[in-house]
């Protein structure tokens, strides 16, 4: 590998392109260079030529400090070497004389104004706020001479030939990676996805995150604690950060009851239609946002049907808004993740052990209370800190539904695009990312593995009834209350795309369904573009990330690892705001872009992807990789025509992910829109701010229908793979 | 199945020079030597077996060779050009996978024709090329098959076929039997060995089953904790083990402790009392020195108790015809005895007191430093 003729190759090619790199960076800086001393002379030209016959003082005034340009002062008669100077001007720049006059730079220029020739000063030289270039030049009206002193702000020169030297710096390190990789690596290809992936992830994880910290800590250019202490000591802030814990508790415990009886009655009992059970159970999970909170508003918000229909009975102080709507709409969202959860959990406990238990003589409700919840107690708890994760990271039901009630992910939105105040921003979503991270990661090292399920094998597909009659009737009518409002929720959002205006007129109207249409044909096709373009990037980089992970191995796994799942961990408010802030300024300036909105799909849910391509890449026998690698295949191509194929389910299902999240993305997005490029929730939420309801139907009716479709569509694929799927495992 | 047609390729040698593999522990960071300073060389159209317990290197040597694992030092040559930086895909090496490796989502003919197909051979030359070599592993009829639909014998025919179709240097097959049960592994064992013949493909082979590497080999190289042990016929490795964890290993064997007396023509051994000559005797004993004597089963004689060296009693008699197996249960343990022509010969009933000797032309003075297996 690192015989001597490689080696220096190496070598000697990088130096090559040192030498070439160098050359073209030092003609760009001295071309620039030159330009912008030009400019100054010719300002200085101008300058000179303006000069008064008298009143130097408010010629001074007049162009001295309104231009920022540069600094002017006036020296009437020329000094002789190293003594002090008498100026009129700047105060700035009269500082600077009385601080350098001995040096013998100012000898020098004073020595060309004597021969009338204009001479610029070698060096940097500061004034007050300005550094920079300074001038000195001949008064050649004035009779008996005289010198005028200028000092031209360099800021502008500086920060370009900075991003030139950044720029150099990243194309300098590509090539000596590519080159690396071409050179020494014995896989090439592989070598290159491993570095893709690192810089992209540095530079749209890492990087971000590590400005929204920065600025959290900077105030006015240096280092501060105050945004900190400010939001720390501010009591609404406490109060935002108790009413996001307080919410996430609540949220989280219904849920997981709710998710639970799911669950039980699905994998436990004998009642019927369990299909339809579980297919309401995972519905409102891919739900876009705003479309149980907005039917929630259409019935029971100030004007809604059943607030109504309550005050015509008496009851006048019913209010939706605050922490109880919250927790009853995030639950209705949000119980899905615990069913998903628990059910999984449920269906791996065997049977047998309740059987055992029922056969010890133990009563239905004691085996219940004995056997079967202790075992699935790690997975209650699981769903618990799942939801609890998702309640605080939740942004869009508190946007419509908060009312005086504070929550951090809102406060911190609010921050930014009502005050205008990054840093406050950043420092909320952070102080949001403690709880959540804190959740998640107790999730997924202390509960994950403590489950007792796995050490049970597989299920045995037999189900014991662990009901009674009467308990059955009870949780059957439970469920059907639940799936009954929640038919009724999406029932409502199709009846508000009818209804000429809800709340005052309700007759029969086609007229929304038009002008919502009409209105929202930008934003429609925006939201499907960036989600038809970031599908494809974050499926294939999901499944390479995977087989990256589960099959090579290469320095800094742990790490690429890490920084490709911490998306998943991040409030999406804290992700939107750091990509603000990263990428608003040189040397990446996307703001405004479609791209910054891509990358962001990109980024957050690649997580989910990868964890799907990992449990499947999983279960292949590496052998069938090495086969075709034995037989010639290079990493690519072992990728394209095994890898890919035999992973296909999970594939499809990351594909679908990401489309399905990018078309009801809100919290991270709703940052990076921009006029330019417009999001289809976002337009849902202004059409309901200002209470055009039927338009906001509209559009939830519209944007439910594709993701719905698209999901049925995915499930539909991913079945037809299941032989396939069971021929992998079987190890042929 | 037809008789294969020569594969034109000439058959190249294999050659690996003090190759050391160190495995860290991701975990622990601990590092393992898993290869130990191993060298050896497989002639042109010879099939030489790895033989040794799991965990002894040989699969990692085997893994060297197809370039799936790079060596921490030492060189790798394949037909005298040095491989040893030439990553696996681009290796004139083919292998066949313990659990065949076969891809799932396609059928038996493009399994076969998948090596074919990257090397872009045109199409009607990759069809009338696949179905001949499937037609050499018998399996022309089930082309279309899927390879979940196929039994265990019928997959690894295909494993075969699909790496013999690439016409590789160097044929490289990691315990292909271990999945099949016992009929169907004697089966492909006559079957490979036929294919290899034929060809005339340099084959190295790797299997803990000596049944096996007996069977199939022209040379055995014998491992132990990452070292060659010993490189030999499969009869010199039988015969002349060269210690006793090798006799142990390749096959059945009792074990003498002795006192070496004199060593000149033949080695002579004290053992219990009685003296014998042997003709063979491990090198680096010296007169004086405490060994063992390693017998075969066929070489063990049974006799009145109170004859040979050691007393024991029949347990049980396994009649397989040409010869009968007689378990003795002695202080040494139980030690099979194998006798021939039992028609002509005395067998001894169970529960019978017999005593223990051995031919000591066939037996062999072993250094007893290794404990056998």
């Amino acid at each position: 590998m690192f015989t001597r003729k490689r080696v220096t190759g190496f070598i000697l090619s990088l130096v090559f392109v040192l030498l070439l790199g160098y050359w073209v960076f030092s003609n760009i800086r001295g071309a620039f260079l030159s330009l912008a001393e030009d400019r100054q002379l010719q300002t200085v030209a101008a300058v000179t030529t303006s000069f008064p016959e008298d009143d130097v003082e408010a010629w001074l005034t007049r162009t001295g400090p309104q231009r920022s340009a540069y600094l002017i002062a006036f020296v009437p008669s020329l000094p002789a070497p190293g003594e002090p100077i008498r100026a009129t001007g700047d105060e700035a720049l009269l500082a600077l004389c009385d601080r350098s006059y001995a040096e013998s730079e100012f000898a020098r220029g004073f020595d060309n104004v004597a021969y009338e020739e204009v001479y610029r000063a070698k060096g940097e030289w500061t004034a007050g706020k300005v550094s920079g270039s300074l001038v000195f030049a001949p008064v050649l009206t004035s009779g008996e001479g005289g010198a005028l002193l200028l000092l031209f702000d360099q800021a502008g020169e500086r920060s370009f030939l900075q991003l030139l030297h950044v720029l150099s710096a990243v194309a300098l390190l590509l090539f000596t990676l590519v080159l690396w990789q071409i050179l020494f690596s014995r896989d090439p290809i592989t070598g290159f996805a491993i570095v893709g992936l690192f810089l992209m992830t540095l530079t749209f994880v890492a990087y971000p995150l590590f400005e929204a910290l920065r600025l959290s800590f900077v105030q006015e250019g240096r280092f501060s604690l105050e945004i900190w202490r400010s939001i720390l000591s501010s009591r609404n802030y406490r109060e935002a950060l108790f009413g996001s814990l307080t919410l996430g508790f609540w949220t989280a415990t219904t849920s997981t009851a709710v998710g639970f009886l799911f669950a039980f009655v699905c994998s436990r009992t004998n009642v019927r239609f369990k299909t339809f059970i579980a297919t309401m159970g995972t519905l409102p999970v891919i739900s876009p946002p705003f479309s149980l909170t907005l039917s929630v508003i259409l019935l029971f918000g100030n004007n809604g049907l059943i607030t109504r229909f309550l005050s015509s009975l008496g009851v006048s102080d019913f209010s939706i808004y605050g922490l109880p709507g919250l927790v009853a709409v995030q639950t209705m969202g949000m119980f899905p993740i615990a069913f998903l959860t628990l059910s999984g959990v449920l269906e791996a406990i065997d049977s047998t052990f309740e059987e055992a238990a029922l056969n010890l003589s133990a009563s239905r409700w004691e085996t219940f209370s004995s056997v079967t919840l202790p075992l699935a107690l790690p997975g209650i708890l699981s769903a618990w800190l799942l939801v609890f994760t998702n309640s605080l990271a939740d942004f869009a039901n508190p946007l419509i539904l908060s009312g005086n009630f504070r929550v951090l992910s809102l406060e911190s939105y609010l921050e930014v695009t009502g005050m205008n105040r990054l840093g406050h921003g950043a420092a909320l979503s952070i102080l949001l990312l403690l709880p959540t991270l804190t959740a998640f990661l107790v999730q997924r090292f202390w509960v994950s593995r403590r489950s007792f399920v796995t050490v049970t094998g597989k299920p045995s597909g037999r189900i014991t009834e662990l009901t009674t009659p009467a308990a059955r009737r009870v949780l059957t009518t439970l469920i059907a209350a639940i799936i009954l409002l929640l038919l009724m929720l999406y029932g409502t959002i199709i009846a508000g795309c009818f209804v000429k205006n809800w709340g005052i007129d309700y007759s029969f109207s086609l007229e929304n369904i038009g002008e919502a249409l009409s209105r929202a044909r930008d934003a429609l096709v925006d939201t499907v573009t960036l989600a038809g373009i970031a599908t494809p990037i974050a499926g294939f980089l999901a499944m390479i990330a995977a087989l990256l992970i589960v099959r090579k191995k290469f320095a800094g796994k742990r790490l690429l690892e890490a920084l490709l799942m911490t998306p998943f961990a991040l409030p999406g408010t804290l992700v939107g705001i750091s990509f603000i802030l990263a990428f608003n300024r040189p040397p990446l300036i996307l703001v405004g872009t479609a791209a910054i909105i891509v990358i962001n799909y990109v980024v957050r849910e690649l997580p989910v992807g990868i964890e799907g391509g990992i449990a499947s890449l999983r279960q292949i026998d590496p052998a069938i990789e090495e086969a075709a690698t034995d037989l010639g295949a290079d990493s690519a191509t072992v990728f394209r025509t095994i890898v890919l194929p035999l992973i296909r389910p999970a594939f499809i299902s990351s594909l679908s992910y990401t489309f399905v999240r990018s078309m009801t993305a809100v919290s991270a997005v709703i940052f990076l829109i921009s006029a330019r490029w417009y999001h289809l929730t976002v337009l849902i939420y202004n059409f309901s701010e200002n209470l055009r309801f039927g338009l906001a139907s509209v559009l939830s009716t519209v944007l439910i229908f594709i993701v719905f479709g698209v999901f049925g569509l995915m499930r539909l694929m991913v079945r037809r793979n299941e032989n396939l799927a069971k021929s992998i495992t079987h190890g042929a | 199945m037809s008789t294969p047609n020569k594969v034109s390729k000439v058959s190249k040698s294999v050659r690996l020079e003090n190759i050391v593999k160190i495995f860290q522990d991701p975990q622990s960071g601990q590092k393992v030597t898993a290869v130990d300073n191993v060298s050896f060389e497989l002639l042109p159209g010879e099939l030489v077996t790895l033989l040794g317990p799991s965990g002894c290197g040989k699969t990692t040597v085997l893994r060297m060779l197809s370039g799936f694992e790079q060596p921490s030092s030492g060189r790798i040559l394949i037909g005298g050009t040095d491989v040893t930086q030439v990553p696996a895909n681009k290796r004139d090496t083919a292998m066949v996978f313990q659990s065949y490796g076969l891809f799932p989502h396609m059928n038996v003919f493009d399994n076969v024709a998948y090596g074919l197909k990257l090397r872009k051979l045109p199409h009607a030359e990759v069809e009338e090329k696949v179905l001949r070599f499937l037609d050499m592993v018998g399996l022309k009829d089930l082309a279309k098959r899927p390879p979940s639909r196929l039994s265990g014998g019928q997959q690894q025919r295909v494993a075969l076929a699909r790496s013999l179709i690439v016409e590789p240097s160097v044929l490289l097959l990691d315990e292909p039997l271990s999945n099949l049960d016992a009929l169907l592994r004697e089966q492909m064992r006559v079957e490979i060995r036929r294919l290899q013949k034929s060809l005339g493909i340099t084959a190295m082979y790797v299997t803990h089953d000596r049944v096996e590497a007996m069977s199939l080999s022209d040379r055995i190289i014998v491992m132990q904790s990452g070292r060659i042990i010993q490189i030999g016929t499969p009869s010199e490795i039988y015969r002349n083990p060269v210690n006793p964890f090798v006799a142990g290993f390749v096959g059945k064997a009792a074990f003498f402790s002795c006192t070496v007396r004199a060593i000149g023509e033949r080695c002579a051994v004290e053992v219990k009392g009685q003296t014998f000559e042997l003709p063979r005797w491990a090198s680096g004993l010296a007169p004086g020195a405490s060994a063992v004597v390693m017998a075969r089963p066929e070489s063990l004689l049974l006799g009145k108790p109170g004859t040979g060296i050691e007393d024991g009693t029949v347990t049980t008699n396994v009649y397989l015809g040409s010869s009968v197996e007689s378990w003795v249960s002695t202080e040494l343990g139980d030690i099979l005895v194998q006798i021939d022509n039992p028609d002509v010969k005395k067998v001894w009933a169970e529960g019978e007191r017999v005593s223990l000797t051995f031919d000591p032309d066939l037996a062999k003075v072993l250094s007893p430093e290794d404990e056998p297996a």
